[in-house]
Parts: C-alpha cells; sequence; structure tokens
C-alpha cells in the first residue's frame, strides 16, 4: 500500500503539471483548446498531497508494527 | 432593470442595486437551506424577468463570487471554534503519521474523505452540467425533484427509526465509506436545483445521524467546497466586461454573510426538533409552478 500511495502521488503531481501547462485536456471545459488548467491543476495536486499522507500513516504504521 | 450606462458610453455596472441585495440574500438564505441556491438564481432571475441577470454576464459571474465567498465566511466563522480544534487535530494526526480516537480528529478525516468525491465530480462535470441544465425549466424539475428526494430520505428515515437493530449515532461514529457516501449525494447539487444540504442531509439520515448531526455534518461539509469553489471563480472579478462596483460588491457579500450566518443559527435551531418535509414540500410546490410558468412561456 505504501508503494501505491506514493505512486499515486506522483501520477496526481505530474497530471497537475501537465493539466497546468495546458498539455492535457481530458474532462475540461475548453475541450481541445490547450488553455492552462488551473482548476484541475489544484485538484490533481490536492490529491497528491492527500496520497503523500496516506503514504506517511502507512510508514507509521509499518514502523509501530516492527 | 438593465445596467445604468456612463455619459461616455461604458457601463457604469449591469447589476442594479436591488438587483445586488436580492441575489445577496437569496445566496445567502438558499445556499443553507435545503432549497437549492443554484436553483433559485436560474428561476428568480428568471421569474423576475432580469435579461442583465444570467451566467453569460462576466458582472453577474463576478458577484456570485464574492457573494459565495461571503457565504463561505460565514461557515467559517459560525463554526470557527470547531473548525480550529478540527485543523489542529488534523496537523497533529499527520504530524504523529497515525489515527487516534479524538472525536475532532476523526469528525476532519471525515471531513477530507468525503470532500474528495464532490471536489473531483465539480472540477470535470460543473461546466458542462450547468450548460446541459442551466435554464429555467429544468431547475424546476430538479428543484421538484429536489423535495421528492427530501419526502423519501424521510420516509427512509422513520423506517429506520422503527428498526431496533439500528439506533442514531454522533458524526464521529460514521465510517469512512459513508462520509463518502455523504459526500457523493453532495455532488448531486452540481444539477441546478438539487440542494448541497438537502442531499448531503438525507445521506447523512441514511448512515443513522440525527436531524441535528446531519445537518452540522452537511454544513461542515459544505464549507471547504464552497470556500474553494469560490477562490477557484475568483478570476471572474478581474475578467473582461466584469463591471464589478467594489461597494456594491462589499454589500452584496456582506449582506450574503450575514443571511448565511443568520440562516446557519437558524437552521440548526430547527433541526433539533423538526424535519424535511417543509423544505421538501417548498421545493415541490415551487419546483412545479416554475416549471408551469416555464411551459407557458412565462419566464424569461
Amino acid at each position: 500500500m505504501k508503494l501505491l500511495a506514493l505512486l499515486l502521488a506522483l501520477v496526481f503531481f505530474v497530471l497537475g503539471v501537465f493539466y497546468g501547462l495546458g498539455k492535457i485536456n481530458f474532462l475540461t471545459k475548453s475541450g481541445t483548446a490547450h488553455t492552462h488548467h488551473i482548476s484541475h491543476l489544484v485538484l490533481c495536486w490536492i490529491l497528491a498531497l492527500l496520497c503523500l499522507i496516506w503514504y506517511r500513516f502507512q510508514s507509521s504504521a509499518d514502523t509501530v508494527r516492527r | 432593470m438593465g445596467g445604468a450606462v456612463r455619459p461616455g458610453g461604458v457601463p457604469k455596472c449591469s447589476v442594479t442595486d436591488l438587483q445586488v441585495l436580492i441575489l445577496a440574500l437569496l445566496q445567502g438564505v438558499s445556499e443553507l437551506f435545503p432549497v437549492s441556491s443554484l436553483g433559485h438564481t436560474i428561476l428568480v432571475p428568471a421569474l423576475l424577468h432580469w435579461t442583465n441577470v444570467h451566467r453569460s454576464n462576466p458582472t453577474f459571474l463576478a458577484f456570485v463570487v464574492v457573494l459565495h465567498l461571503g457565504t463561505a465566511l460565514a461557515l467559517i466563522v459560525y463554526y470557527r471554534a470547531r473548525w480550529s480544534a478540527i485543523a489542529r487535530a488534523l496537523v497533529a494526526s499527520v504530524i504523529r503519521g497515525r489515527l487516534s480516537s479524538g472525536r475532532d480528529e476523526r469528525i476532519g478525516w471525515l471531513l477530507v474523505v468525503g470532500t474528495i468525491p464532490v471536489g473531483i465530480l465539480g472540477v470535470l462535470l460543473e461546466s458542462p452540467v450547468r450548460d446541459l441544465f442551466g435554464s429555467p425549466a429544468p431547475a424546476a424539475l430538479f428543484l421538484a425533484l429536489n423535495g421528492l428526494v427530501m419526502f423519501a430520505g424521510e420516509a427512509l428515515r422513520r423506517r429506520q427509526l422503527g428498526d431496533p437493530q439500528r439506533a442514531d449515532k454522533p458524526i464521529e461514529h460514521m465510517t469512512f465509506a459513508q462520509s463518502v457516501f455523504v459526500g457523493f449525494a453532495q455532488s448531486f447539487a452540481l444539477l441546478p436545483g438539487i440542494s448541497r444540504s438537502g442531499a448531503s442531509m438525507v445521506a447523512g439520515l441514511l448512515c443513522d445521524l440525527d436531524h441535528e448531526d446531519a445537518a452540522e455534518f452537511s454544513f461542515l461539509l459544505a464549507t471547504p467546497v464552497i470556500f474553494a469553489a469560490s477562490l477557484l471563480e475568483t478570476r471572474y472579478l478581474v475578467a473582461p466586461g466584469a463591471h464589478i462596483v467594489l461597494a456594491q460588491a462589499i454589500a452584496g457579500g456582506c449582506v450574503a454573510a450575514v443571511a448565511a450566518y443568520l440562516s446557519v443559527a437558524f437552521l440548526m435551531r430547527y433541526f433539533k426538533t423538526n424535519d424535511l418535509r417543509p423544505f421538501g414540500w417548498y421545493c415541490l410546490v415551487v419546483g412545479v409552478g416554475c416549471f408551469i410558468l416555464s411551459k407557458r412561456g412565462l419566464l424569461s
């Protein structure tokens, strides 16, 4: 689960960067127009942050188990 | 009711003072009462034939942002002690790296988890849904449906109360799956006419919360969503064509904030002893009435 959390955090972070740069436009209001999708960037980075918190909880649980 | 025009030909403002006052009161009250603020901001201007108040008007959009900010601030002020305790508990739990049994921490994580579905669906679907259903007839139909949902929720709630296996529980005893369920229900408020607080309250009731706790969880869950949505839409304040007058914006934001504060104070007292059915009747009658008017061409 730790690996999954870290992987998801990375995916959401990169996805956010691509939305922010306007490189991807999937499920955006502008459709195919390449504009900066700030809402999507913020959403992706919040999800990345939550995944990192999940990772933190998993790491701590491992330490306690040991 | 159109906007005044300066001698130079530049519009002074395309929203009048009276419209600002009515829209602010409408937003502050209907955002928290389970009657759909979005539905009302479509139906009331249509009923009053305000042709300048619609979502393609940049000035109107800028005012909506200010009104939402006022509403969110009112919710934060009303629940300031609770939010402060939740924020401290969440930070402490992240630093500690594990969950504790603290009430504020548990509610905090329930709110975080419950906000995820509405955050994702809101960002991805808000614009297409509004483009599709943002006119009076669908808004009126969804408002009537909102009323039926509240009646159904109350009926299911009464059935639950008759089941000896189930008992009311406090918010912190909800599971994370139930919080996701409530958050998902809240995202139906993307449809104009479906109430955010109504949908999440009905979902809360189905998760064995009583009316007071369901209302409190609904308002706490709505706060970050309304606040984040209005922050993300602040670009409309400086959009080309947004002729916003500072005094009007401040007055509108303050009126919306006061109306929202009084509404949440009233509703928290109301739901100690009452249920959703009066709001269900209101939504059903107004929804059906507005739908008939729209079909007769009486809504602009």
